[in-house]
């Protein structure tokens, strides 16, 4: 009871203070870039943050490693690290926050930052970026304002990341067939497809069928002055839809995209089911940093490159974020790890482009003068060619993005399996997923 | 005066009673019956998990219209799980009583086949199985190979998913499989000694004896199996990675049920999903109990 009441108290406090504050940071927005202020000194009581991750066994290790280097700076600050991987970990964290446990810090990616930001579960970080203690100041704008919500700042991108088809470039030369380059239109793409299977004496085909991917519907959209997400619904019509169904049916009916069953099994998402690992196809459509961790499982060297397309419909998309709980109660020190974590070199080091590209300027530099492994190169390389590129961000995905994603999965796959017409399943598909944004 | 001295001691009794029966009362108000009602009450809210609670709101009954008229993907998984159960269970039973009645003759090596046949049981609900099955199904794997069929990948297959959870449920038999032998031990050997005395051959004493002695243990089977059945749930969501893909094809109600509540984080909805499905689960049981006294057969003569 006692403990019940005193959460209240605090909470009608920070009710209180936010409500105080409001007016100051309103001032301070007139002038344009806020006065630099030097914040409040942290305590230096001893403190455990909780943090919890999604990722593979490398990830854990690098992200303990750097969550000591910061011990190590500041000693009364200990970490309760949980990780896991991808699958589960939103329900995990859903499950956490709605018992009251949330984490005090956690990643979080673009999918699903709308849903808590919208839901107030996230911390607004923007008082924080504006008294210095969480500094972006090295970071692209567009990068960190891509973790803005209805004007709050929700999460701090780790790194930069564009959406990559990831290549057999070993089998491209062995079957004499010229590897896929940045800028080929979706039907030169799928024109450059189409041989391999019978040159590979019918067993890979040229692409894996990227219908059911929400990246490359938006590409393809984008690419025509379009959006997936439009004032909180699809900002695709009916019509756009079927053409994008279509052409990938026609696609597969070429014999350069596999049939059903098989994109079926990549359509998971798992990494070690992509046809480019399974050898089913030349082709995986993914996320460029994915191609370290893609080249772990196959033999075959690896090559990316950005979706089919104009690549300006592309944008410095927020690999993955950082944000801290609203209900924390160590929030300043959890800000001040963050910072810690997207702007110190050593960090950077320690993490590669697992985290996407450093968000952090300065740090991208000094990590890419010191990357050895070539896939790792190879991704900073593509990602470095891509910011040149890249064209003007969207809003991030609204809330319900999570539904409507996995809503194109089930209703491109009625097409791919002849279950639904083109025309039926995109109406159904528009219609689905308009209700689970509203 | 004696009254009231039987009455304090009649007390006493009972405070030890509910003394002794209080872990299991914690158990069921603390971990089964208010986390129900509270979903209750959730269901006719917007709970979404997330939100704060004071931004929970109250819909009425709009999650529950929502059910039958606006969501297709929710009369999809009724259906679904409808097949899996009428297919599953009467097969299910069908190989535990066939299993049952072959192994009740006492022959050697009988205990260690009724061990292995348990086996699968054991394995159950696990994940490691269900694993194991996508393995088994897939293009390359052993049910194509052993049979010599260029099948395709089952679990792949919208027309077939649902079939390949459908043979994991009937492979576990040994659970109801146990339980029919132990029915086949009650019924008496004189009967069966009768019959063959007048000339009834085994078909004849298998319909006239066997099924009758054991319809309450069938009917008991029947009643625990068809809400097994209906509660399938890790299967679907191992079998098809959480999706209940392709096309749907494994969305089974429960695993429905619980993308909206984790993954679409509607818990209101899936709240009132759940309190369809407790109903829907109670009338199925109310109608098997009512029809049980047709043809459920109890040896001291009330039937």
């Amino acid at each position: 009871m006692h403990r019940a009441a005193m959460s209240q108290v605090t909470s009608r406090r920070a009710l209180l203070l936010g409500a105080l504050s409001v007016p100051v940071l309103a001032a301070c927005g007139g002038g344009g870039e806020p006065e630099a202020q030097t914040p409040a000194p942290l305590s230096t009581d001893p403190v455990e943050l909780s943090v919890f991750w999604w990722g593979a066994e490398a990830r854990a290790k690098s992200t303990e490693e750097a969550l000591k280097l910061y011990t190590a700076k500041n000693p009364n600050v200990t970490f309760k690290n949980t990780w896991q991987g991808n699958q589960g970990y939103f329900d995990k964290l859903a499950t956490l926050t709605a018992g009251g446990n949330a984490p005090d810090l956690f990643q979080i990616d673009d999918g699903a930052l709308s849903e808590y930001a919208e839901r107030n579960v996230t911390l607004d970080l923007t008082p924080y970026r504006n008294n210095g203690r969480l500094d972006v100041s090295k970071f692209p704008e567009s990068l960190w304002k891509y973790g803005e919500i209805d004007g709050k700042l929700a999460g701090v991108s780790t790194g930069e990341n564009t959406p990559g088809v990831i290549y057999n470039k070993q089998l491209c030369q062995e079957l004499g067939i010229a590897e896929p380059k940045t800028g080929m239109s979706w039907a030169e793409f799928i024109t450059w497809a189409e041989p391999v299977y019978a040159k590979s004496g019918n067993k890979v085909y040229g692409t894996m069928d990227p219908s059911a991917d929400y990246k490359a519907l938006w590409m393809w959209l984008r690419q025509q002055g379009k959006e997936l997400y439009k004032d909180k619904k699809i900002g695709a019509s009916k019509e756009d839809v079927t053409k994008w169904f279509d052409l990938w049916a026609d696609a597969r009916k070429r014999g350069a995209a596999p049939t059903a069953d098989i994109i079926h099994e990549a359509n998971g998402g798992d990494v070690t089911k992509q046809l480019v690992v399974t050898g089913k196809a030349l082709t995986s459509f993914l996320w460029a940093n994915q191609i370290t961790d893609v080249q772990k499982n196959t033999k075959q060297t690896l090559g990316v490159m950005a979706y089919p397309g104009n690549p300006s419909a592309q944008w410095a998309r927020a690999a993955m974020y950082f944000s801290v709980a609203r209900t924390s109660a160590k929030k300043d020190r959890a800000v001040d790890v963050i910072n810690f974590l997207v702007n110190s070199p050593e960090v950077g080091k320690l993490w590669g482009a697992d985290r996407g590209l450093s968000a952090n300027l300065d740090v991208r530099k000094a990590v890419a003068d010191t990357l050895t492994d070539p896939t790792a190169k190879t991704a900073f390389a593509f990602e470095t060619d891509m910011a040149g590129k890249f064209g003007q961000a969207p809003p991030v995905p609204p809330k319900g993005h999570v539904k409507a994603r996995a809503l194109l999965i089930t209703i491109a796959e009625s097409v791919q399996y002849g279950k639904a017409s083109s025309a039926d399943a995109a109406d159904q598909f528009i219609k689905e997923a308009n209700a689970a944004l509203g | 005066m004696p009254r009231s001295v039987k009455g304090s001691s009649r007390t006493r009794e009972g405070v030890a009673g509910y003394v002794f029966l209080s872990p299991w009362l914690i158990g069921l108000m603390g971990i089964t019956a208010i986390p129900m009602l509270g979903s209750l009450v959730l269901s006719f809210t917007s709970y979404d998990l997330l939100s704060p609670w004071e931004d929970l709101e109250f819909v009425g009954v709009r999650n529950y219209v929502r059910m039958f008229t606006e969501d297709p993907h929710y009369l999809h998984a009724v259906t679904v799980t409808v097949v899996f159960a009428v297919v599953a269970v009467p097969l299910k039973l069908g190989a535990a009583l066939g299993v049952a009645l072959l192994l009740n003759r006492e022959q050697r090596f009988t205990g260690i086949f009724r061990g292995l046949f348990y086996l699968p049981s054991l394995l159950g609900g696990s994940v490691a199985l269900a694993l194991v099955w996508r393995a088994m199904w897939a293009k390359d794997g052993a049910v194509n190979t052993i049979l010599g069929l260029d099948g395709p990948n089952w679990i792949n297959e919208p027309d077939y998913a649902l079939g390949t959870l459908v043979m994991l449920a009937i492979w576990q038999f040994g659970a109801p499989m146990v339980i029919f032998l132990a029915g086949l031990k009650q019924i008496p050997n004189e009967l069966y000694e009768a019959a063959s005395v007048d000339g009834a051959n085994r078909w004849r004493s298998f319909w006239h004896i066997t099924l009758p002695g054991l319809s309450p243990v069938i009917f008991f089977n029947l009643v625990l199996e068809t809400i097994n059945g209906f509660q399938g749930f890790t299967s679907a969501y191992v079998v098809s990675g959480g999706t209940g893909g392709p096309v749907d094809s494994t969305l089974m109600y429960t695993l429905y049920l619980y993308q909206s509540g984790f993954t679409d984080y509607e818990m209101g909805y899936a709240s009132a999903m759940a309190w369809v499905f407790l109903v829907a689960i109670a009338i199925i049981t109310a109608v098997m109990f009512s029809t049980g006294k047709f043809w459920v057969h109890y040896g001291d003569g009330s039937s």
